[in-house]
């Protein structure tokens, strides 16, 4: 190895406490990487494994536009010439006695021995621990079930346990293993429609087909018909923005990673600066100088990136498990199994590490090889005199801004532009920090002597006349920070949107079943509205339907209920929409407004029973239960589009003024209970709405956790680094009479100082953050508005976590102070 | 008395102006007019006051800054022309450092200081490294990292990184500046003699009066411009 680069790279050993808080913060913006794209990672996996083991070796799937099938319709497909093989299928949702939701199949055992040979052979195979007798259980005993492996050791389950549920107590008779881990129970089919009351219903049939293009011909009136290649579509579509969501967080994660990692380059050439004069007066080029610091990058890289995918994949093991958590609740149950441990995930961690440590030490890079050694031979003069520098650095992030807010405007319809819009607004932000600290010099004068008094006040002078080492902690802090409110305040709004919106559609003093592939008997529709005092009951009907080649969902209601009861929130006009529904007219989410560029008065046209119907929009209505979009219709018009009867849930509304409102709910809670179907208030509806919301947004909370961590190691980097460089300052402070005490005193105080300014920016950076993710960054996503809601929550942890984390980022370098302090002389080197 | 040296020259400056702006207007004038030439072997000693601009000449003729106009030229190749490339090459081969400072490389030894200055230059004889540290009297303590010995023993470490290379010009700045009387003036000794030794030229920017009893010449910078004494005030 070269002398030169030898030269270099020992202070990575000379100043191992620094070297580890760098290595540390790279490690950790590695590990939030790593952690979220192996975790979203494996739960997409799991989640396109889950939908592929369902649907196991078929080529197509038969449905109805909406609604179950007639299982007569088998009679026609069994002798259609296109079939090699097919199966029925009722697939539904059952609701345990713990509150589990769990997927259940009906199934022939012996015609889907073609589709899913592993689950047919299930109640057949010895090692599921059943026998002949299990085996014929499974065809004759109409309880009887088997139970996919991990939940049945979950519930504590073996063959001959009792698994309870809303509808009853059945009879395990086996278990399964199911490669998708998805939690499953298997029913005969036959006993599946009779325990989810669809007698003579089925939900889809599974195909193997021969004449793809013969078979469509002759059933594509009145059915859907999807090959294999668009399911796959179908549900990629619809994880497509939580996808998306999931590689903005990631890229936030790196961004305050790249940023840590600037920081850190940043004090690296701090410190070699004088070096790299020494190297230049004795003839080593700028490339070998340039070539000497890249190489401690890149050892800080690989080391950092290798730590980080280790952190990286234990994370993914807690965040695996939230992700699915969130898929489970807005699209597919689904619990994911975390990705084993493989070679490539070092080497990711390796790649990032590297990509991000030299993004991050380009301008340190530029600024190290291009110094001035004349200027570095003096001494310390590289951090002093900086404010004009401050000035031509907030100069560039005038530049970044104002590019930034021109992409915003003009070219944020794709939402990778306009993350890279919001990325660039950041930075060009964080360019100005400087000129803030020094423009915020009298205040944190002010603010540090009146804490500290003398300590106090050269603790402000440190922090503005260090302003190359202070200024990008400051700046990553304030970045991490803002990203703190920015999330906070986003999802605060949201929050706050959700139940703004809660309260106008879902005004139901009782709502009856929840899930869209659960059902609510008719005759139970019927015997509630004959209940006295019920002013009104809206029956709900949700299903996915395709539009334009896109799955969108279409809904039906009952217009005149919801016309009296609730009071929609309308992008435009107000309740007098209901007329016009009533007669037949849609109405549509924004979200599908948004999407389609359709809006009142405009026309949708959907394949019904009869072939394709259009139909009119009368107004749009703020909405937040589908991303995809939302068609709302009468139930009337519904039945006469797809002759579908299904009712998947229905809402009770109690007439405004009745004296038994109590009775009359418990009344209607204990006839649904007695059906087996879960009966909730309007608050425990709105209360589990903003649970799943909660769950949702568990990622985005844990990231924001690991930026502030990886903030935290920038800050503490930065103080030790001013410790280490100002020793000759600390000699003289020692000579003039200054204790430990003191010195420690003025160390928090420097602390403090760079938390309270990383604060007070990011309070106002994190609000103009919030309104970006708000008004950019969700529109684009998910195409739905969400009302900006100020709230002082955001601000005041964040406040909390900026004085906790400066305090803690302090420890460390006041214990150096205790153990160096009293032997420090006045001396050059 | 016109400091230029009769034989030819190792170092030529002719006219040499280094002004500092700002704002459009010269706000300081560190050179005005230098002149001066230095032959083979020869030791010049430089006095003068803080900020008459000794520094600044001594960081020009290194390649180190560039004047604002004049000539400088080191072993007959002008400065200006050789291009950023074509100094650092000069500094690799020709030119050897002395600071007041010692500006060693807090992270090498003794020897691996000492040794890059050798690489540098793409002599890689380790031998030569251990030599020159004996020369300067640092047997033993090749492997010691700078933190570990005495300012003179700091200070020699730095001559023998500068006289390794066997350079033409030696370019020393306050070199005993930093040192007690007793180790100043062994260190002149010691950098004198191994300059004349190797025919190395010597110029040494200096407030010590020791230095004139080293020095071939002896050269007074004035508001930054040189003339040559006869014998040391």
């Amino acid at each position: 190895m070269r002398t030169v680069t030898r030269s270099f790279l020992r202070y990575l050993y000379r100043r191992r406490s620094l070297s580890l808080l760098q290595l540390l913060g790279i490690a950790c913006g590695v590990a939030a990487v790593i952690g979220m794209a192996l975790s979203a990672k494996s739960a997409l996996s799991s989640f396109s494994q889950a939908v592929e083991f369902l649907r196991g070796k078929s080529s197509h799937t038969l449905e109805r536009l909406a609604g179950p099938l007639d299982e007569a319709i088998l009679r026609e497909i069994v002798s259609d010439p296109a079939v090699t093989s097919f199966a029925p299928v009722v697939e539904r949702r059952l609701k345990l006695a713990n509150g589990d939701l769990v997927r259940i199949l009906g199934i022939d055992p012996f015609l889907d021995r073609a589709i899913r040979p592993e689950i047919s052979r299930a109640p057949f195979e010895q090692r599921s621990g059943g026998s002949f007798e299990d085996s014929l259980a499974f065809l004759l005993d109409e309880k009887a079930i088997l139970l996919e492996e991990n939940l049945a050791r979950e519930l504590g389950l073996a063959k001959g346990g009792a698994l309870n549920t809303l509808k009853g107590r059945l009879k395990v008779i086996g278990t399964f293993p199911n490669p998708s881990g998805e939690p499953l129970i298997l029913m005969d089919i036959a006993h599946a429609q009779k325990l989810l009351e669809l007698p003579g219903k089925i939900d889809h049939v599974d195909l193997i087909l021969s004449d793809e293009g013969g078979f469509v011909s002759r059933w594509q009136e009145g059915y859907r018909i999807q090959s294999k290649r668009q399911r796959q579509e179908t549900f990629g579509a619809m994880v497509g923005a939580f996808r998306l969501n999931l590689e903005a967080l990631s890229l936030m994660a790196l961004f305050v990673s790249v940023f840590l990692i600037y920081n850190t380059a940043m004090f690296a050439v701090v410190s070699r600066r004088r070096d790299a004069g020494v190297l230049r007066s004795l003839g080593a080029s700028r490339g070998e100088v340039a070539r000497a610091f890249l190489s401690e990058i890149a050892l800080f890289g690989i080391f950092g990136g290798l730590l980080g995918s280790v952190f990286g994949f234990l994370l993914s093991r807690a965040l695996t498990d939230i992700i699915g958590g969130t898929i489970s609740s807005l699209y597919f149950f689904l619990r994911p199994t975390p990705m084993p441990w493989s070679w490539w995930i070092p080497a990711a961690g390796v790649i990032v590490g590297l990509g991000a440590s030299f993004l991050g030490s380009l301008l340190p890079l530029l600024e190290l090889s291009h110094a001035d050694p004349v200027l570095t031979l003096r001494g310390r003069s590289g951090s002093r005199g900086n404010r004009r520098r401050a000035w031509f650095v907030a100069l560039a992030g005038v530049f970044f801004l104002v590019a930034s807010i021109i992409v915003l405007a003009f070219f944020s319809k794709q939402i990778y532009v306009a993350f890279i819009g919001v990325f660039g607004f950041l930075f060009g932000l964080s360019l100005l920090t400087g000129i803030i600290m020094v423009l915020a010099e009298p205040l944190l004068r002010r603010l540090l002597g009146g804490m500290g008094k003398l300590p106090g006040r050269i603790a402000a002078g440190n922090i503005i006349q260090n302003l190359g080492r202070t200024g990008v902690a400051v700046a990553a802090f304030m970045v991490a920070l803002s990203m703190s409110i920015g999330l906070g305040s986003m999802i605060g709004s949201f929050r706050e949107s959700l139940i703004w919106w809660m309260g106008t559609q879902l005004r139901g003093d009782m709502y009856i079943s929840n899930a869209s592939d659960m059902e609510v008997p008719k005759d139970f529709y019927a015997e509630i509205r004959s209940i006295p005092g019920i002013g009104g009951v809206d029956t709900y009907r949700k299903v996915p339907v395709l539009y334009r080649g896109r799955t969108v969902h279409v809904a039906a209601i009952k217009a005149d209920v919801l016309q009296r009861f609730a009071r929609f929130g309308w992008v435009a006009g107000g309740d007098e929409h209901w007329e016009a529904v009533k007669k037949g007219d849609v109405i549509v989410s924004e979200s599908f407004a948004r999407s389609f560029g359709t809006g009142p008065g405009s026309e949708v046209t959907l394949d019904g029973v009869a072939g394709p119907v259009r139909l009119r929009i009368e107004g749009v209505f703020y909405d937040y239960s589908t991303e995809h979009g939302l068609i709302m219709m009468d139930r009337e018009t519904y039945i006469g589009l797809y002759g579908d009867r299904t009712i998947n849930s229905i809402a009770v509304f109690i007439d405004p003024g009745e004296p038994r409102r109590k009775q009359i709910l418990d009344d209607v809670r204990s006839r649904a209970l007695s059906r087996g179907l879960p009966a909730f208030t309007r608050e425990q509806f709105h209360s589990n709405i903003l649970e799943v919301f909660d769950s949702t947004f568990a990622v985005t909370r844990s990231m924001r956790v690991i930026a502030i961590v990886i903030a935290f190691f920038g800050i503490t980097g930065a103080l030790l680094t001013l410790f280490i460089e100002r020793q000759r300052d600390f000699g003289i402070l020692r000579a003039l009479g200054f204790s430990t005490g003191q010195v420690a005193g003025m160390t928090l105080l420097e602390a403090i100082g760079m938390g309270f300014v990383s604060f007070v920016f990011s309070s106002g950076v994190g609000t103009l953050l919030a309104i970006l993710l708000i008004r950019v960054i969700n529109l684009r996503s998910f195409n739905w508005t969400i009302f900006y809601y100020p709230d002082w929550q955001p601000y005041a942890l964040t406040a909390l976590t900026a004085l906790a984390a400066s305090i803690g980022a302090a420890l460390y370098p006041i214990w150096k102070v205790h153990r160096t302090y009293p032997q420090m002389q006045i001396r050059e080197e | 008395m016109s400091p230029l040296s009769p034989t030819s020259p190792i170092v030529r400056i002719v006219d040499l102006w280094k002004e500092y702006h700002e704002n459009g207007q010269v706000v300081t004038q560190a050179l005005r007019g230098a002149n001066l030439e230095a032959a083979p072997g020869e030791v010049l000693a430089l006095f003068g006051k803080s900020g008459s601009g000794k520094t600044t000449l001594l960081n020009m003729l290194a390649g180190l800054d560039r004047p604002t106009r004049g000539l400088i030229e080191i072993d007959g190749k002008d400065l200006e022309a050789l291009g950023e490339a074509g100094r650092t090459e000069l500094r690799r081969h020709r030119l050897g450092f002395v600071f007041q400072f010692f500006n060693l490389l807090p992270t090498l030894t003794a020897f691996e200081n000492v040794y890059l200055a050798l690489e540098l230059a793409g002599k890689l004889h380790p031998e030569a490294a251990r030599a020159a540290l004996d020369k300067v009297g640092l047997k033993g303590k090749e492997n010691r990292y700078p933190h570990e010995l005495s300012g003179g023993e700091q200070q020699r470490i730095a001559i023998a990184r500068a006289i390794v290379k066997e350079p033409a010009l030696i370019l020393a700045d306050e070199p005993t500046g930093n040192l007690d009387t007793v180790t100043g003036n062994q260190i002149l000794e010691l950098l004198t003699e191994r300059c004349r030794e190797a025919a190395m030229s010597l110029i040494m920017v200096t407030h010590t009066p020791l230095a004139c009893k080293y020095a071939d010449r002896i050269l007074t910078m004035v508001d930054g411009v040189i003339t040559e004494d006869e014998k040391c005030n």
